[in-house]
């Protein structure tokens, strides 16, 4: 059904307005992509950049963390201690008892080192030292750190509480080394000091016990001076110094700074940027699908629309009584409507794709085949395009259609053909046939078929031709009648008197010769009168032959011509004029002559509607002047012809071989030719070679004088 | 051709035509078949010179046989029209109507015979033929008028009755002995003998059987 101009059509017939792109539109849409995007990123950084900063703030608390637990546990374990040493001071304790309980001390608590026994003035009283580790005092001597544990026994006296000293680095055998701090303990009885317990601690070991109680600890732990040196360190990682957290941790008489280093480093940004990178082109991808949803709803929408305006316009197709007929620029057929099917009675197929379509006559495809190459090769008068291009075109030859775009409005009238070879007339609108883009693929056509219209004229032209005929005989009947009254009273009148008289002479008496001549006058008088009647019709019958003037035989044909053209197109008929230079002219009474033109060429046409095949039908009218005082007409046709039969009656009033025919014609054509002097006569079989097959044809020849 | 009856006095021929020419032709022709004619220019004239003659004359119109030959197209009241007028005034069977048609009048003159016109004759007409009709048209009104005189005759014999000589003709008719018509009446013989013979006298009879014929002939059944 939808040829191959299937899809310019459709262009044309949604109409809708193409996405033609101007800039603007181009740079808005760039823009809203722009800030979508622009707006993803900064999302993206924003995320990135709060992400790593809960990562720095996370590490730095859990240092912080680290560092106050193991601050307090330090203190802690340093405390208890204390506690542990407390029975170590009691002088009670003997000497040996004393040994054994400092040697379980030290084994309880690793970070104690060694622990001396001094007397009240300072003096060593005892002395036990860890076996775990090496002595603390081989290469450094206990004499060097002296004063230290002096300057803290004596706070420590002073103060009753145990002191720490200051811590220092005692080296051991191998390089290695270990920092230190001592606890001067105090011991009082009665307000005096009665000596002191000095106990060594390994700040390291303290540290790494402190630690213990953070199982999982991801930091290194150091206590420091207060410069930043470090004295002792623990854990099992290094820290990288980013997170870091420091801690004083209070102990008697001293305080020592305690640092904890995250061994986490900055937070790195390369897996946050690859989690970003996810994330945002998931986010992008959701857009997308939406934005694609969106379109496939809209696309969805636009197919409807698409399947109703189809729907549509098939419904609108079908239900057309114009038919539809569309061109390509080479003149191939590319689509028809089913009425247009319908009109010429050719399937689709049959027309699809055809340059020289089926339902061109074929006498006329040399014709047609001229006009549409003539009409092809014009521009269209696009919207857009300037009117001038199309007013350059070249002028058409063949037909009167000089602009086909311009007469698209207006249309033209052709004749086509059905599939039983019938001829019928149409009228043609075309408008250019343009596809999505503008560009002008060919010629849409809308064609009516014309020939009902074409009917309903030749019928009311009949009927005004019958009606004058009627009309023109009631005006003849009218005035026989009146004639007949004005006549048949005189003879009446004549007949009584006549009788009477023969009545008188039948029956003689003295009286009667008066009244015979009385009577034989008014006889006389009866037969004057209808003398008179007869004068005056004889004088209106002659008073039409004032009427003649000299015509031009051009303009005798030129007034019968549209209307013997209107009735050949009925029947199909062509019309040949042979009219001799110079145009001759007649004397006569035009309208009576107009009437015999007429009479003779409509005689002519019906002659050959019924046996003549449309191809043959040609009327040949031709004027010439043969001689210097006549003009002679002559009408050729290739009709049935005139029988012998019938060519004895023609001419006679009231004879016709047509039902409807009135019998008047020709006797009116031959009296109105006499009535000029001229002569009316026929030959059939038809002189000239217009004769057919089983169509002798009749020619039909008056002459009238020249003027 | 039958002589009429002198007693009904000359017959007369109306001719009604708008053509004088044709009038005159036609009273011409009447003429000499030594017939009287008189002729009217229209309908209107015809009828008002009848009516005029009927209310002078005391018989009623016509006094003598007549007949009128009528054109069918005048201007003014028509052949037809007049016709029907004349059917209204009672004239017709006594005055019979031929008319004088043209040759597309000859249907509605087809139509007036039926409604009791005596003839059409078309134009042209033979001549004679013409007369012909004209006579047996007059010789038709004579008897009509005749019948109609002696009908008016047998009224007045009728009136003349006394009552009770009417109810004795009644029995008398019907064929009654004396006998019986007295017993009917309770009268004696004698008395009915008298009745019967004025009677007889003043009918102008002179058996029962004649005067019951002559009362049927003249279409007088006494009441």
């Amino acid at each position: 059904m939808f040829g191959p101009a299937g899809a310019p059509y459709f262009a044309i017939l949604l109409n809708r307005p193409r996405p033609s792109v101007p800039g603007h539109a181009r740079w808005r849409r760039s823009l809203v992509w722009g800030a979508l995007l622009t707006l993803l990123a900064v999302a993206q950084g924003l995320l990135l950049m709060l992400t790593v900063s809960y990562e720095s703030s996370r590490a730095q608390d859990q240092a912080e963390a680290v560092a106050l637990e193991v601050a307090s546990e330090a203190k802690r374990q340093v405390t208890r201690s204390i506690q542990d040493l407390q029975p170590l001071t009691w002088p009670a304790i003997g000497d040996i008892e004393w040994d054994v309980r400092a040697d379980q001390l030290l084994q309880a608590r690793r970070e104690l080192l060694r622990l001396e026994r001094r007397g009240a003035s300072g003096n060593l009283l005892a002395l036990s030292e860890g076996r775990y580790g090496p002595a603390p005092f081989t290469r450094l001597r206990r004499a060097d750190v002296e004063p230290e544990v002096e300057t803290a026994c004596s706070a420590a006296r002073r103060a009753a509480t145990p002191a720490f000293t200051r811590s220092y680095y005692v080296p051991f055998e191998g390089g290695a080394g270990v920092e230190v701090m001592d606890l001067c303990v105090p011991l009082q009885i009665e307000g005096r000091a009665a000596g002191f317990l000095v106990a060594t601690w390994s700040l390291p070991q303290l540290l790494e016990s402190a630690l213990a109680a953070l199982p999982s600890s991801r930091h290194e732990l150091s206590f420091i001076e207060s410069d930043g040196s470090r004295l002792a360190r623990a854990g099992a990682l290094r820290g990288f110094g980013v997170y870091v957290a420091e801690r004083i941790v209070d102990l008697p008489g001293r305080s020592l700074m305690l640092r904890a280093d995250s061994a986490a480093g900055r937070p790195s940004l390369i897996p946050n940027l690859a989690v970003a990178l996810v994330l945002g082109l998931s986010l992008a991808l959701t857009a997308l699908v939406l934005l694609l949803a969106r379109d496939v709803r809209r696309r969805a929408q636009a197919e409807t629309a698409l399947a109703e305006a189809l729907a549509f316009r098939k419904a609108m197709e079908d239900s057309l009584s114009t038919g539809l007929r569309a061109r390509d620029l080479a003149g191939r057929i590319t689509y028809v409507n089913p009425a247009f099917c319908a009109m010429v009675g050719f399937a689709a197929e049959d027309l699809l794709g055809t340059f020289v379509p089926p339902y061109w006559p074929q006498e006329r495809v040399q014709e047609y085949s001229r006009r549409q190459a003539s009409r092809l090769s014009l521009q269209p008068v696009l919207p857009e395009s300037a009117p001038h291009e199309a007013q350059a075109a070249p002028e058409v030859v063949a037909e009167p259609i000089q602009q086909p775009v311009r007469a698209g409005r207006e249309g033209f009238e052709t004749e086509f053909m059905r599939r039983n070879g019938e001829r019928f007339p149409v009228m043609i609108y075309e408008a250019p046939l343009v596809d999505g883009t503008g560009r002008h693929t060919g010629w849409m056509s809308a064609v009516l078929d014309v020939t009902e219209q074409r009917r309903v004229e030749d019928l009311a032209r009949q009927q005004q031709e019958r009606l004058q005929v009627s009309a023109r005989l009631a005006t003849v009947g009218e005035m026989a009648s009146l004639l007949s009254h004005e006549l048949n009273q005189p003879l009446a009148a004549i007949a009584s008197y006549a009788s009477a008289c023969l009545n008188l002479v039948d029956q003689p008496d003295a009286g009667t010769p008066e009244l015979l001549r009385d009577a034989l006058q008014r006889v006389a008088g009866q037969a004057e009168r209808a003398g008179r009647v007869i004068r005056s019709v004889h004088d209106f019958v002659r008073r039409r032959d004032q009427h003649q003037e000299p015509v031009s035989c051009g303009q005798l044909l030129e007034a019968v011509l549209p209307l013997v053209r209107l009735q050949a197109r009925k029947s199909g008929t062509r019309i040949e004029l042979m009219l001799s230079e110079p145009t001759p002219s007649v004397r006569c009474d035009r309208t009576m002559v107009e009437q015999v033109l007429m009479n003779l060429a409509r005689n002519a046409i019906q002659s050959m509607e019924s046996a003549t095949p449309p191809p043959s039908r040609q009327l040949r009218i031709a004027v010439s002047q043969p001689h210097p005082r006549w003009v002679e007409f002559s009408l050729t046709d290739a009709g049935s012809g005139i029988g012998p039969d019938v060519a004895e009656r023609l001419f006679t009033p009231f004879f016709s071989t047509r039902a409807e025919g009135m019998g008047l014609g020709l006797s009116l054509c031959r009296t109105v030719v006499e009535q000029h002097g001229g002569e009316l006569d026929f030959e059939s079989p038809a002189p000239g070679g217009l004769e057919r097959q089983g169509c002798p044809g009749t020619r039909f020849r008056f002459t009238l004088p020249a003027a | 051709m039958t002589p009429l009856d002198p007693s009904l006095g000359l017959p007369v021929v109306y001719i009604v035509d708008d053509e004088d020419v044709v009038r005159d032709a036609l009273a011409w022709l009447l003429r000499s078949r030594r017939l009287l004619s008189e002729a009217f220019d229209s309908a209107e004239a015809f009828e008002s010179a009848a009516l005029q003659r009927a209310s002078e004359h005391a018989g009623g119109w016509p006094s003598a046989p007549a007949c009128v030959l009528l054109d069918v197209r005048m201007p003014g009241l028509s052949g037809l029209a007049l016709f029907e007028r004349m059917v209204e005034h009672g004239w017709v069977p006594c005055v019979p109507v031929i008319f004088l048609t043209g040759h597309a009048d000859v249907p509605t003159a087809v139509a007036a015979v039926k409604r009791g016109a005596f003839d059409f004759v078309e134009k042209p007409f033979s001549n004679n033929a013409l007369v012909d009709r004209v006579e047996q048209a007059l010789a038709l009104s004579a008897q009509v008028l005749g019948q109609r005189r002696q009908r008016r005759q047998w009224d007045r014999r009728l009136a003349d009755l006394t009552e009770r000589e009417r109810e004795v003709m009644l029995l008398v008719i019907e064929g009654r002995p004396n006998k019986l018509i007295a017993d009917e009446l309770h009268i004696s013989v004698r008395t009915v003998e008298v009745h019967r013979a004025r009677i007889f006298e003043k009918m102008g009879v002179k058996s029962a059987v004649e005067l019951a014929n002559s009362l049927r002939d003249a279409g007088r059944e006494p009441a």
